[in-house]
């Protein structure tokens, strides 16, 4: 693991990198950026940091790339590579999305924008004994998926091709799948988050309303004071995921990052008023992404129940992190 | 009774996991003897009592002793160490965590601001069992606004001022009635000289002009008082800090408060959703309501963690640990919501005996938004020191 100054240098960095690239082109290629930065080496070297590093950035510039096709393939014992693209789990869900039927393995679900290029695609099934298979994306029904957020770039996919090559998977290997995914998402929740309070806290110095800015009424600074302890109870959570990582760990940031988008939208979408309402000021892109990210390897009402029902079934309550 | 010393680890050496380690199999080979004398539901009284034994015992042990300086009879180390210790406590309801870690809030303040010799003297006391302070702050007209305190204090003598000479009220001040100490603010610069004219005092609670009235909490408890003081001398030597330095001593506090303290209630709220997933219903509906519940409390633990390392590494915390502030308050809140969803009636309709400490605790968690500085002056905090947003006047 890098030390605290290290990845503060490096969180500076990649988010500049990123940030000038879109500025220069809004269309700019984020994942040719993150290549040149060197991402699959450091995902390969310092997974955990890499994940939290990159996804941040992307979150807080609002960018798209497809990196998460590059942590669920490492986490699968796979070598990361540009031409490798996962099916992800259907929204609002984490099992692995595909099944066998016949011979024949079939699946619809989501992928990054990476399945329109990529030579083949790695499809995983069956949570119990779960396995993989590499289909060619030539036999695969690929279309862009509109939905709330465009510009996320997500494809909806539906694949059917032989089962002859499919191979067990550890399933340890598919939760640990889930656990980066799930890191990778919140991080990148998280940074969408600052982002959003970023705006509605200059807004909030700026816009003056019965002769003063309207930060100075508390009921507008008790808003975005709500707003921060939630993204600050999300950065802990994370911190907690990178240094205590589990299945669980990365569980509980990943529903505390959905909660925590909802909560922060709420807040300064309120205190943006009418700007905030328009498609010219730059809130509703990071509520949007927030919105189709958050589903994602499950969403926070879908995780909670799920790690409810495990204490129940346990009949106790782990404390999952110590001093 | 002698307890066994053995097993003890060394404060400098102690790493904290080793020491949590050491610590929990100490605690299990003497779980008889500390165990509550009897079963719920306890009285204050009781609670008090149990309290008290268990420091003793621990004290006796060495264990009270890790994390506090040597000069006041502790054996040094990291105060994380003593953190650990409260946690293990509350986690094995061995404590109360809330009466417990006022250790927190008061031996500090006579290490950094009494005399040496005085804090040598009296802090093993608190430490021991053997004494229980209180802490005067609060009064009538001054709760989330304290530097507007008025209990006086002047001197007997202008020019020597041997002695103080101390007039007013507190309220909400915590086990008042059974404590043997007070820190006490007092007003000792003009009336209108706010934060800049306070001054503490540690007062013995047997001195001649103090009373005591046990006021009666919405859950039946008697867990603080108003506490009157009517030209009670206080010896010069009893000064905390300097003359009209009084805000620092408060403010001292802010640090342990929010970080030891809180790291024994989270540790008090996971044993109770412990207990309440034991004893809900194995529906979906309750899954929903634990997992949330423990959502919040994750958060709050995983924040709380950082703030004491970060404590641990700068020595010292500001105004972001509002933030952990509004954490616990909404967590507790949550997690006593959750036990009354689930275990219906158990807080409305029930005269068992656990019944009796669940509603106890669901009531006085009403409190957590409240006690300590409510959660709008916590948000007041936020807006202004953390987001930037300026003065809102």
């Amino acid at each position: 693991m890098i030390d605290a100054d290290e990845r503060a240098l490096m969180e500076k960095s990649v988010h500049a990198a990123i940030a000038d690239a879109r500025e220069a082109d809004e269309g700019a290629d984020v994942d040719a950026v993150l290549a040149q930065l060197g991402w699959r080496e450091l995902l390969r070297d310092e997974p955990g940091d890499a994940i939290d590093i990159v996804f941040r950035a992307l979150g807080a510039t609002n960018a798209t790339a497809t990196a998460l096709d590059d942590v669920l393939v490492s986490a699968l014992a796979r070598e990361p590579r540009a031409d490798l693209a996962v099916l992800l789990p259907r929204f609002a869900a984490w099992d692995p999305p595909g099944r066998i039927d016949g011979g024949e393995v079939r699946a619809q679900s989501l992928a990054t924008a990476r399945a329109d290029a990529a030579e083949v695609l790695v499809v995983c099934g069956a949570p119990s004994e779960p396995w993989s298979v590499a289909i060619p994306t030539a036999s695969a029904e690929i279309r862009p998926l509109r939905g709330i957020d465009p510009g996320a770039g997500f494809r909806s996919v539906r694949v059917q091709g032989s089962a002859a090559r499919a191979v067990r998977v550890d399933p340890a290997a598919w939760r640990a799948a889930v656990a980066l995914g799930r890191r990778a998402i919140a991080h990148q929740i998280a940074g969408a988050c600052r982002a959003m309070l970023d705006l509605a806290c200059a807004h909030a110095k700026e816009r003056v309303q019965f002769g003063r800015p309207i930060a100075r009424f508390q009921a507008v600074r008790h808003r975005l004071a709500e707003a921060l302890v939630a993204v600050e109870a999300l950065d802990a959570a994370l911190t907690a995921a990178r240094e205590t990582p589990s299945p669980e760990t990365a569980a509980l940031a990943k529903a505390l990052a959905g909660r925590t988008a909802r909560t922060v939208a709420t807040q300064c979408q309120q205190v943006l008023a009418g700007i905030g309402f328009t498609s010219e000021h730059p809130f509703q892109r990071f509520l949007k992404r927030t919105l189709a990210l958050e589903g994602l390897f499950g969403s926070a009402d879908d995780i909670a129940l799920d790690v409810g029902r495990q204490l129940l079934a346990a009949r106790r309550v782990p404390t999952l992190i110590e001093l | 009774m002698a307890f066994s010393k053995t097993g003890l680890p060394d404060s400098r050496a102690a790493d904290v996991a080793d020491f949590r380690a050491a610590l929990h199999a100490w605690l299990d080979a003497n779980r008889a003897e500390l165990a509550p004398r009897h079963g719920p539901p306890w009285t204050l009284d009781e609670r008090v009592a149990q309290m008290q034994r268990v420091k003793s015992i621990l004290f006796e042990a060495g264990w009270m002793q890790f994390g506090w300086p040597e000069r006041v009879g502790g054996r040094g180390g990291s105060p994380m160490l003593r953190t650990e210790l409260g946690a293990a406590l509350a986690a094995r309801d061995l404590a109360d965590p809330g009466l417990f870690s006022l250790i927190e809030v008061l031996a500090p303040t006579l290490i950094d601001f009494a005399r040496p010799e005085l804090a040598a003297e009296v802090v093993p006391h608190l430490l021991s069992g053997t004494e229980l302070w209180c802490q005067g702050f609060s009064e009538p007209d001054a709760g989330s606004d304290l530097a507007s305190l008025r209990c006086r204090a002047i001197p007997d003598n202008a020019r020597t001022a041997s002695a103080w000479v101390i007039d007013g009220q507190k309220v909400w001040t915590s086990l008042a009635q059974y404590s043997d100490r007070c820190v006490l603010l007092t007003r000792t610069g003009p009336a209108d000289s706010r934060h800049r004219g306070i001054t503490a005092f540690f007062v013995d609670m047997d001195a001649p002009g103090i009373t005591v009235r046990p006021l009666e909490m919405i859950n039946g408890e008697r867990e603080f008082a108003e506490v009157f003081f009517d030209g009670v001398v206080v010896p010069a030597d009893r000064m905390l800090g300097e003359l009209n330095g009084g805000w620092a001593v408060a403010m001292s506090i802010l640090p342990y408060e929010r970080s030891s303290c809180f790291w024994q209630k989270v540790a008090f709220l996971y044993q109770r959703l412990g207990r309440l997933v034991e004893l809900a219903p194995g529906d979906d509906r309750a899954a929903e309501v634990v997992g949330n519940a423990y959502l919040q409390l994750h958060a709050l633990r995983a924040r709380s963690r950082a703030t004491q390392h970060r404590l641990a590494e700068t020595g010292t915390l500001g105004a972001e640990t509002s933030i952990d502030k509004v954490l616990v308050a909404t967590a507790e809140q949550a997690t006593y919501d959750a036990v009354r969803r689930l275990l219906s009636g158990m807080i409305e309709m029930d005269d068992g005996a656990a019944a009796e400490v669940w509603r106890a605790e669901y009531l006085y968690s009403r409190a957590a938004t409240i006690y300590g500085g409510t959660a709008e002056v916590q948000r007041n905090i936020i807006a202004r020191r953390l987001l930037g947003l300026g003065s809102d006047d």
